[in-house]
């Protein structure tokens, strides 16, 4: 009786430092937050409660930049995942050394801090950086800009992106059982159709997770698209940012971060929905 | 086994309370041996951040060793909000505050003065103040201490400018002439940029109006012919219209001789050419109506618990000995009077050291970087 009171109370003592700086440093902010952007400014043109969110979005150029984020955080993710996922396969597959020097290798992104990726992208894709003089060299002279555009966020990203994707979704495949493909193999099944019938299916929800906390980490990003992107359009991190210290708006920057935070809790649902789904069948 | 569990979690905690208390027992007594430890919060670019850590701190801390000096860099002011809200946060809770001096934007020393965040600077706290020119003071209510100054001015090559542009309007007409070779940073990663946006403001609107302290939105209706030049300036500006990050980027463009003409800070400009990173053709000039400029300040929060080391470290600053380092590192105009710096500096600085135009106020600076961005990047 006393040894499981004892573990409840170690239990609990454990949960509650973590639960409490939940509650105090996040669901409570974020409740005050919500409120504050619910309350029309004193000298606002109309007394309704929406009316911060219908001046952020009846801005035009917070509309293109939120519009922005959510296309830009899409490619990205889209780009990440069909590059990750042939990697994770081959990482699972096979068993060479090449394979496992490429696996120690598709690492070294995530031991780099995301300031120094993104000024060896700038570096590395400006006008007089390696990209544009080889493709110079090969004759193209005329290109697109790759840095302070979209594009640049997006190459940055993917770069950055890659090794988290490809752990997720390895860790996904090696769960699979090999005499389950080997099973399908058996019947007949070539590659592809093993692929799309037997590994895709089982490895479902590690593809959810990875696809979820790609668009949440890039959505929400603000070094890369800070330091990458171009004056306009802006990810939302950089333009709330710019709101709060240096246009002296903190409600605007407050409804914006409201506006960013419905988004990506849709994505939320489907990740805890997925990871949940998983659990009951384990 | 679960017992064995729990006996480990206990060891380990008591371990961790008794190194904590351990720390916590050395903790006052070493204090008192070792020298006061003063915490440096500085806003600025990496110049200004060598300035401080590898000039002015470390010569001071050699002239007074009973105090050491931790530096807290803000590079291009990011979290400067948060230090602020931790300044407030302090007084509101009666505690100290472990910022002992700042370096910051005009508009948290407004912000903050009000609420009694700041130590109100006298010649008697600070004797050396007195070589401080009182209107520099007055600008920040006495608030702020200015330590060096800069301006604003125009960076041109002499090898592809041969009759460089003397007035606001001939650059103008420079820039439309040849497309592709003046850039401005982006005005919300740099002064730079601001000053050159401000100036094309200040050329349609009265800039007595806001350069004061009164402010009403309804008066940047004004505005909207300076948006409508700036914008139709974008297609002959470097790279179509994009806007480099920073001040230091327009330089490394200059030195790339991608761009002929930029607006640069004064002190960056001639440290850049002192230091061989600009092509020995760039000369810098200031143009008519000038572009803006200002001091740098210092302030010391009152909630600090070291104030007796921020003053001293703040008279320090005004010694000729420091303001020569600040002229010798970042190239910058003295905080003190002029006639307190020898004759070859006052010869150094002949070409730039002009007048240059006031400030807006924070407010009306935040709404021109809020409707630039709008208006001419957003292309409204």
């Amino acid at each position: 009786m006393s040894g499981g009171w004892k573990r409840g109370a170690l239990g609990l003592a454990l949960v509650l430092p973590p639960l409490l700086v939940l509650a105090f440093l996040v669901i409570l902010p974020a409740i005050t937050a919500v409120v504050a952007t619910l309350t029309p400014a004193p000298d606002a043109t109309s007394t309704s409660r929406f009316v911060n969110y219908a001046e952020v979005l009846g801005t035009r150029i917070l509309r293109t930049d939120i519009a922005f984020t959510v296309v830009v955080t899409l490619i990205a993710v889209a780009v990440v995942f069909c590059l990750s996922y042939p990697l994770a396969l081959y990482l699972r597959f096979t068993k060479t050394r090449v394979a496992a020097l490429l696996g120690v290798l598709f690492m070294v992104p995530l031991f780099v801090p995301v300031v120094i990726a993104s000024f060896a992208m700038i570096t590395f894709l400006v006008g007089h950086g390696l990209v544009s003089t080889v493709l110079y060299r090969l004759g193209i002279v005329q290109f697109p800009s790759l840095v302070y555009n979209a594009t640049g966020i997006v190459l940055t990203q993917v770069w950055v992106n890659i090794p988290f994707a490809v752990l997720i979704l390895g860790a996904g495949l090696q769960a699979i059982d090999d005499s389950l493909i080997e099973g399908a193999r058996d019947v007949g099944a070539g590659s592809l159709r093993t692929f799309f019938s037997v590994i895709l299916p089982l490895n479902a929800t590690s593809t959810m997770i990875t696809l979820t906390l790609q668009f949440i980490g890039v959505f929400g990003s603000f070094t890369i698209p800070y330091l990458v992107g171009g004056n306009a359009p802006q990810m939302l991190g950089v333009t709330m940012t710019n709101y709060l210290t240096q246009y002296l708006r903190r409600t605007e920057s407050v409804t914006m971060a409201v506006i960013a935070f419905i988004i990506a809790s849709v994505v939320g649902v489907i990740y805890v929905a997925s990871v949940s789904r998983r659990e009951r069948r384990a | 086994m679960r017992r064995t569990a729990w006996g480990r979690a206990v060891t380990v905690a008591v371990g961790v309370t008794l190194v904590a208390f351990l720390i916590g027992a050395t903790g006052p007594t070493a204090g008192a041996q070792n020298p006061t430890t003063l915490n440096v919060y500085i806003n600025g670019d990496t110049n200004i951040f060598d300035l401080w850590n590898k000039t002015l701190l470390p010569a001071f801390t050699k002239h007074y060793p009973q105090y050491r000096a931790n530096f807290v860099p803000l590079l291009h002011g990011e979290g400067s909000q948060g230090v602020f809200d931790k300044i407030l946060a302090a007084k509101q809770a009666g505690r100290p505050t472990d910022v002992d001096l700042w370096e910051t934007q005009p508009s948290f020393v407004a912000q903050g003065a009000p609420q009694g965040l700041w130590v109100k600077l006298t010649n008697s706290l600070i004797p050396n103040l007195s070589r401080v020119p009182a209107q520099k003071l007055e600008a920040e209510d006495y608030y702020g201490m200015p330590y060096r100054g800069s301006s604003v001015v125009i960076a041109y090559n002499s090898a592809f400018v041969k009759n460089p542009p003397t007035t606001l309007d001939d650059l103008l007409a420079w820039i439309k002439a040849n497309p592709g070779k003046f850039t401005y940073c982006d005005p919300n990663t740099g002064g730079s940029g601001q000053a050159f946006i401000v100036a094309v403001v200040y050329k349609f609107a009265q800039m007595a109006q806001y350069t004061g302290s009164a402010y009403d939105p309804k008066a940047e209706s004004a505005w909207d012919p300076a948006w409508q030049l700036l914008k139709s300036l974008n297609s002959s500006m470097y790279n179509n219209g994009f806007h480099p990050n920073g001040n230091v980027a327009v330089l490394q463009l200059l030195s790339q001789q991608n761009v002929y003409i930029a607006p640069v800070w004064s002190d960056m400009g001639t440290d850049y050419l002192k230091r061989g990173l600009l092509p020995k053709t760039v000369r810098l000039e200031q143009i008519t109506p000038p572009l803006f400029g200002g001091d740098s300040t210092v302030t010391a929060p009152l909630g600090s618990a070291h104030l007796e080391g921020t003053f001293t470290l703040l008279n320090w600053l005004l010694t000729p000995e420091a303001q020569q380092m600040v002229i010798n590192a970042v190239s910058g105009y003295p905080g003190v009077d002029w006639k307190y710096m020898p004759d070859s500096v006052r010869r150094q600085f002949a070409d730039v050291a002009k007048p240059y135009a006031p400030l807006p106020n924070a407010k009306y600076l935040a709404d021109i970087l809020r409707l630039w961005h709008e208006q001419v990047a957003g292309g409204g």
